[in-house]
């Protein structure tokens, strides 16, 4: 199963399509979650989802914004959507009997 | 980011392979970065991935298995090489016999013969099996090496002569670094060899464990070069 920083880059990289790359995905990370989110962290991780199979990556073009520098281009496999979706049906089912989910009216108030 | 900051940057990203460099150096540019968190992304991505490589077995075969051991044992070789020499050759130049050596000169000969060749593939065996790990190795070899080099107290000897061993392991280190595998007749052929050279220090006692510590990588490379030739004959065997 897929780890909740796996299933975040999956998720944002599927969600930008054919604009999916490091900058791009960190930036999609750190708006949507409001954490800071490491070059360290996303570069070995893409590496990782990489070698499972769930992402695919190659150079893509420069821009003048990034000094003529290639950028590192993702792409979500067919095996890393299943993943990514088996991921949050897991979320979904484990959540059901949770306080904080919306249609429950629980005792946190 | 300043010019400065951004030149600090570029030289942190040298510890980064070639297409990662690009597409890291670019998002920094992109995301307008200031230099110290510049260089700070860079050295967490560069600690995060040499870490990444210690999870395998063989950066610690060639740090722990070899490069350590290995330069503390043939630092004692070659020091031993280097006395044997002033024994039987040194006096030999400057009586001005010319021709007449000391007795011994054969198994110095010997001695010599094996220094190398420990050296040189104590080397190839550090430089193929970890090369992303290589810079660490040598590290970790250098350490035993700054110690012995500060304590040295034989006075009739230079104490370089502990670093015989260095050219032919730095030139195996390339050669492991560039080729990575030799052939099975040649690896057959260094480590009988070795074997052979290790003979007439079977009867000193004690003496197996630095004569395998430094012999195993030989008899590596032949396993290596066998493994390899079994594939190839297999895969062979499949297409036909």
């Amino acid at each position: 199963m897929l780890g909740e920083f796996e299933y975040l880059m999956i998720t944002a990289a599927a969600g930008l399509g054919d604009k999916a790359y490091g900058a791009a995905i960190r930036e999609e990370i750190e708006h949507t979650t409001g954490r800071n989110c490491s070059i360290g962290a996303l570069y070995t991780t893409i590496e990782r989802l990489e070698k499972k199979g769930l992402l695919t990556t190659w150079m893509g073009e420069a821009t003048p914004e990034r000094g003529g520098r290639a950028k590192r281009m993702v792409r979500v496999t067919p095996k890393g959507v299943k993943a990514a979706k088996d991921f949050y049906d897991v979320v979904i089912r484990v959540s059901r009997g949770a306080s904080w989910v919306a249609n429950r009216t629980g005792s946190t108030s | 980011m300043t010019a400065i900051g951004w030149s600090f940057v570029e030289v942190a990203a040298r510890l980064l392979e070639r297409g990662e460099r690009e597409a890291v150096l670019g998002d920094l540019l992109e995301a307008g970065e200031s230099g110290l968190q510049g260089v700070l992304d860079v050295f967490g991505l560069a600690v995060r991935r040499q870490l990444g490589l210690w999870k395998d077995w063989r950066p610690w075969l060639a740090s722990f298995g070899m490069a350590l051991p290995g330069s503390l044992l043939l630092m004692g070789f070659s020091l031993s090489v280097s006395q044997t020499y002033q024994r039987l050759i040194h006096p030999t130049i400057f009586k001005a016999t010319g021709l007449t050596v000391g007795p011994g000169f054969t198994l110095f000969l010997c001695n010599v013969f094996l220094l190398v060749g420990w050296s040189w593939t104590g080397g190839f065996v550090m430089g193929s099996i970890s090369r992303r790990t290589v810079r660490v190795s040598a590290i970790i070899s250098f350490l035993p090496c700054v110690f012995c080099l500060a304590r040295f107290r034989v006075e009739s000897l230079s104490r370089f002569c502990l670093l015989l061993f260095l050219l032919p392991a730095v030139w195996g280190v390339c050669q492991g670094l560039q080729i990575a595998q030799i052939k099975m007749r040649s690896a057959l052929i260094l480590a009988a060899a070795i074997t052979l050279l290790t003979i007439p220090t079977w009867t000193s006692k004690g003496s197996w464990i630095p004569n395998w510590a430094l012999s195993w990588p030989a008899w590596y490379l032949v396993a290596m070069a066998w493994r390899s030739e079994a594939r190839k004959e297999r895969e062979r065997w499949r297409t036909n």
